[in-house]
Formats: C-alpha cells, sequence, structure tokens
C-alpha cells in the first residue's frame, strides 16, 4: 500500500517537473519608484502622486526541458501616496495612504499588479459652508470637511518600458476603489481609476552585486 | 515636492468654499448648511432675481433632492422664480461623520428652519418662500408649519404626495390597494399580480406593526406598476440621464439611502402624525396628488385639507399619475405650482 503511494506521489512529481523555476533574488533590480498619476471617477479628475519602496525582487525563470519557456520578475513594495480628486459641488478630497503593492512583470514588460493600503482622508465641502448658532447668527465656515479614515485596494496593468528598452519608466492604469468611514454612520465608496508612469531613477545605477538562489519548485 | 502640491490643493479648497451670491435669471449654486454634526447640501437653481424662492423637501427618508432638479422643472419653473434642493442629514450629498445619532424629525425641523434663516441671510430677508414637500418631505414641512410660528417664515406650502400621517397613512394605503386591486381583479387585468396584494390587504387590517407598513408600503409601489392609466417613467433611465450633467455623487446617494431605509428613524416616524395640529396653519396651501398614488393615498392629501384653517386651499388631482407627480404629470405640475406661487409671492 504504502509503496503504491509513494510510487503515485514519484510519477505525478516528475509529471510536475516537467516544468522547473530558477529563482533569483535580484538586488539589482530592487529601486525605488516615483508614480505620477492622473485619477478620475467617471469625470471628476484628480492626481496621485507617490514613492515606492521595494521590500524584495525575485527574477522568476520557468523552465521545460532545459529551456526557458517564462521569465517574469515579482516585486514587493511599499508605496505612500498623495492623492486629490474634485467633485464639483460635492467635495474635494485629499487623502494621504500607504500601500502594500504586488507586482509582476513579465520578460515582454507586461505589468499586472495588485496593491492595499490604508490612510487618511480630508475633505473640503464643495462650497461656502454656513453655521447659525442659536441667536440666528449665520457665520461661514472657513475650510470646512470632515476628517475621514480610508481604506483602498486595487489592481491593474501596464507596460514596462525598461523591460525591452532602455527607458526606466512604466505606464499603467489600475482601478481602485477607496472607503471612507464614518461617513454618515455608514461607509463611503468610490471607484478610482487611475492612468499614470512610474519613474524609476535607480534602475540602471545599481549593478549589483548579491544574488540568491532559490532552490528549484515545482510548477 | 508634496508641499508644493498640498499648497496648490489648499487654494483650489478655499476658492470652491468662496462665498458667492448670484442674483440673475439664471443661477446655479451650491452652499452647505452645517449643523448637529451634518452639513447639508443646498442647490439654488433659476431666478434669484425674482427674489421668490421654492425650497424643495425631498421625499424618503434618505432620497435625494438631486432626483427632483429636471429639465423640464428648469425650464418651467427655474425661469421664473429660484428652485432650491436641500438635501437633508444622511441624504445625497449631504456630509458627515459619526451623525446617525442626530436623525430624528426634531432635528430635521431644525435643520429646515437653518437652511431658511441661510437662505435669507443669502438672498435677502425680503424674499418670498415657498416650501415644497413630496412623500416623507411633507411629514418634516408638516412639523415644520405646525411647531410655533414657523409658518411665517414662509409665503405657502405645497405638498405633493405627501405624508403627514403614518398610521393613516398605512390605513389608507391598504384600502386604496383593496379598492383598485380588486376593480383589476374584475377586469380581469393583471390578476396574478394583484391577487398576492388583496390577499395581504385582506389578512392584515389594522395595528400595523412596522414591518407591515414597510410591506404594504412596498406594495403600494410595485402595484403601480399594474395601473396602465399612469404615465410611468423610468425612474433608473431618469438617474442615468441626469447623473453626469447634475454632477451627481452616486456613491454617496446610494450609501445614504441604504444607512437611512434601515435606521431606527422609520420606527420613530411611523407612529408620527400631523392632523390633530394642522388647525393652526392659516398659509396658503396647494395639495398636488396623483389619482393612482397608493403609497400616499388621495384622501390622506384630502385629510390635510379637510384639518389646515387655511382659507387660501386648493387641491389637484392628476389622472395620470402615482406617487411621483412631479415627473409623472410635469405640465400640471408646473402650472400648479406657477400659478400659486405667483398669486401669493
Amino acid at each position: 500500500m504504502l509503496k503504491s503511494i509513494i510510487s503515485i506521489l514519484a510519477l505525478s512529481y516528475c509529471t510536475l517537473c516537467l516544468a522547473q523555476s530558477d529563482s533569483i533574488n535580484d538586488s539589482s533590480s530592487r529601486h525605488i519608484n516615483l508614480k505620477l498619476a492622473y485619477i478620475s471617477s467617471l469625470i471628476y479628475p484628480g492626481i496621485t502622486t507617490g514613492i515606492e519602496f521595494p521590500l524584495y525582487h525575485i527574477n522568476e525563470k520557468v523552465l521545460k526541458n532545459q529551456k526557458i519557456v517564462r521569465y517574469f520578475t515579482k516585486g514587493r513594495f511599499v508605496s505612500g501616496n498623495l492623492n486629490w480628486y474634485h467633485h464639483p459641488d460635492f467635495h474635494d478630497n485629499l487623502y494621504l495612504t500607504a500601500e502594500w503593492v504586488m507586482r509582476r512583470t513579465k520578460f515582454s514588460g507586461f505589468i499586472s499588479e495588485f496593491s492595499a493600503g490604508a490612510g487618511f482622508s480630508r475633505t473640503f465641502l464643495g462650497g461656502t459652508t454656513y453655521k447659525v448658532d442659536e441667536n440666528g447668527n449665520i457665520s461661514v465656515i472657513k475650510l470646512a470637511g470632515y476628517n475621514y479614515a480610508l481604506i483602498t485596494i486595487g489592481g491593474g496593468f501596464g507596460y514596462d518600458f525598461s523591460m525591452k528598452k532602455q527607458l526606466p519608466l512604466s505606464a499603467f492604469a489600475k482601478m481602485n476603489l477607496i472607503t471612507m468611514f464614518p461617513y454618515n454612520s455608514t461607509i463611503y465608496f468610490r471607484p478610482v481609476l487611475e492612468l499614470g508612469i512610474r519613474y524609476s531613477p535607480g534602475i540602471f545605477r545599481s549593478k549589483t552585486i548579491k544574488e540568491s538562489v532559490y532552490p528549484s519548485k515545482p510548477k | 515636492m508634496k508641499q508644493i502640491l498640498f499648497f496648490i490643493s489648499l487654494l483650489i479648497f478655499i476658492g470652491c468654499q468662496k462665498e458667492k451670491i448670484t442674483i440673475s435669471s439664471n443661477a446655479s449654486e451650491a452652499f452647505y448648511v452645517e449643523n448637529a454634526g451634518a452639513s447639508m447640501r443646498v442647490l439654488v437653481q433659476g431666478n434669484t432675481a425674482s427674489s421668490t424662492f421654492i425650497l424643495v423637501i425631498h421625499g424618503g427618508p434618505g432620497i435625494s433632492s438631486y432626483f427632483y432638479d429636471t429639465k423640464y422643472i428648469s425650464k418651467n419653473l427655474g425661469d421664473k422664480f429660484a428652485m432650491v434642493y436641500w438635501d437633508q442629514r444622511n441624504a445625497g450629498a449631504s456630509q458627515g461623520t459619526s451623525n446617525g445619532g442626530e436623525l430624528h424629525l426634531d432635528q430635521m425641523v431644525e435643520d429646515l428652519k437653518k437652511v431658511i434663516e441661510v437662505l435669507k441671510y443669502r438672498y435677502g430677508q425680503n424674499m418670498s418662500l415657498f416650501l415644497l414637500g413630496h412623500s416623507f418631505g411633507s411629514l418634516i414641512a408638516a412639523d415644520f408649519i405646525t411647531t410655533v410660528d414657523y409658518q411665517n417664515m414662509i409665503k405657502g406650502f405645497i405638498n405633493v404626495d405627501g405624508s403627514h400621517n403614518y398610521p393613516l397613512n398605512d390605513t389608507l394605503t391598504r384600502e386604496a390597494l383593496l379598492k383598485e386591486g380588486n376593480y383589476q381583479v374584475s377586469q380581469n387585468k393583471n390578476v396574478e399580480k394583484w391577487l398576492p396584494i388583496i390577499s395581504y390587504c385582506n389578512s392584515h387590517t389594522g395595528n400595523f406593526s412596522i414591518e407591515e407598513s414597510q410591506q404594504l408600503g412596498s406594495y403600494a409601489s410595485e402595484a403601480e406598476n399594474y395601473v396602465d392609466s399612469i404615465n410611468h417613467i423610468n425612474i433608473v433611465t431618469q438617474v442615468l440621464k441626469y447623473s453626469i450633467t447634475n454632477k451627481y455623487p452616486v456613491t454617496a446617494i446610494l450609501s445614504n439611502l441604504l444607512y437611512s431605509e434601515d435606521s431606527n428613524f422609520n420606527k420613530e416616524i411611523a407612529i408620527k402624525q400631523f392632523s390633530s395640529s394642522l388647525n393652526i396653519v392659516t398659509i396658503p396651501v396647494l395639495l398636488l396628488w396623483g389619482k393612482y398614488d397608493f403609497t400616499c393615498p388621495p384622501d390622506l392629501g384630502k385629510d390635510f385639507y379637510n384639518h389646515i384653517s387655511s382659507i387660501d386651499k386648493r387641491f389637484v388631482l392628476s389622472p395620470q399619475s402615482g406617487h411621483n407627480l412631479i415627473l409623472e404629470d410635469k405640465k400640471i405640475f408646473c402650472n400648479e405650482v406657477a400659478s400659486f406661487v405667483l398669486t401669493h409671492r
């Protein structure tokens, strides 16, 4: 019985081993990124700028019959972003977020990514705001608005120009969902489309250095 | 870099909140009134130079005033008067943080009073102001005009398919559904749709719980779909039509609606009635009702009409409307409102 199980497992393993991967922790690719993007919900415009710090970066090759069939890099980053959008007559929203970013870049340059984060939002109401006191005296509240806690998740795709051309740039499109709370004792959510570029100033400067080879793993 | 952006943004915000008061025949401006944890949006549109303002108190709770701002109304009322669209607390574009505890009727009446005070502060104390309540909005208006001398702040009240007495409303909804349902069945129209409604009404005869009241309300909305005489308006098409041009904050409207629909506030208003205090009302009143309004049946309007002491009062029944006369019979609506306001301003 045990023999049979071991045989089946060995067979399955051999089948899986037709494809093998080789992972290299490539510190030469570990660099900060600067981001600038246009953000919008439907027709309401905004802008976001941010900086990304790498946590780790792995170049991964998938082998089949000793040939590379797929090559891609996996990156993990933490980012800090300053965002703003303008919704006329409703509010302007200035919000800071810290995000954890998972990014995968194919050898062709195609990027896919996912991010999640938290932040702080300060809204500014979209019109003069009045307050009436007990005696009926009316005053204008300056910079009227509210502070909210904020959570964001998002996903998108893009193209990394450094993979094929010598350009330290990537372009991306990303859909984020921001939720703010407590908003009128409930949650406010807003889908935000982000279109932007990412600049990697250190991408060709660093030629190092330390490479770690991870054990091959079955695919 | 971030600091520069922050200061640029700050300048933009200050610019957006700069006090702007337009006196013209074609004004359009929004401002906010902050009270008890809520900043309520007020949109003023139309002829502010006329010094005649119609303040729309939307239905709900939790619906938004955005849905009342249509091209037809702008063209046919906004050209003569200034239309004022107020988003109640926890509705539409109104904003705040943990303010659910302040969501009750007395607070909304105080909110309304403050909105009127700000309107007069902005556009002149001598303005002619009319209230226009629709559905739940008329409950706020009924509370307002029966509170001390508040009715003196306005020139008249327009009650459109409104409710001033929720317990009576439930009774009348049940009766109206039974009457129309039995008629439609006798005519062999939508029989399979009407039978469950009739059955529910027959088995729930009075002293309605909040759940029964909500079920009657749900049947009342549904039943309008089975009446051919109504000039049906597709609300979804209407929303899509105006969501971009009127800059709807769609997700805020939705969040507020879901919160208000589910809040304890509904338990409070389920027992509210102002029939017994309406006798103090002496201002001119116009009542506009849809013949097939099962949500707030015409007999509710007649109860309002019979209890007020106003000498100048008028009741108009639209033969092609349900609960949304403002959209379903827009011609009657605009003509009657314009005539009433021109007479009493």
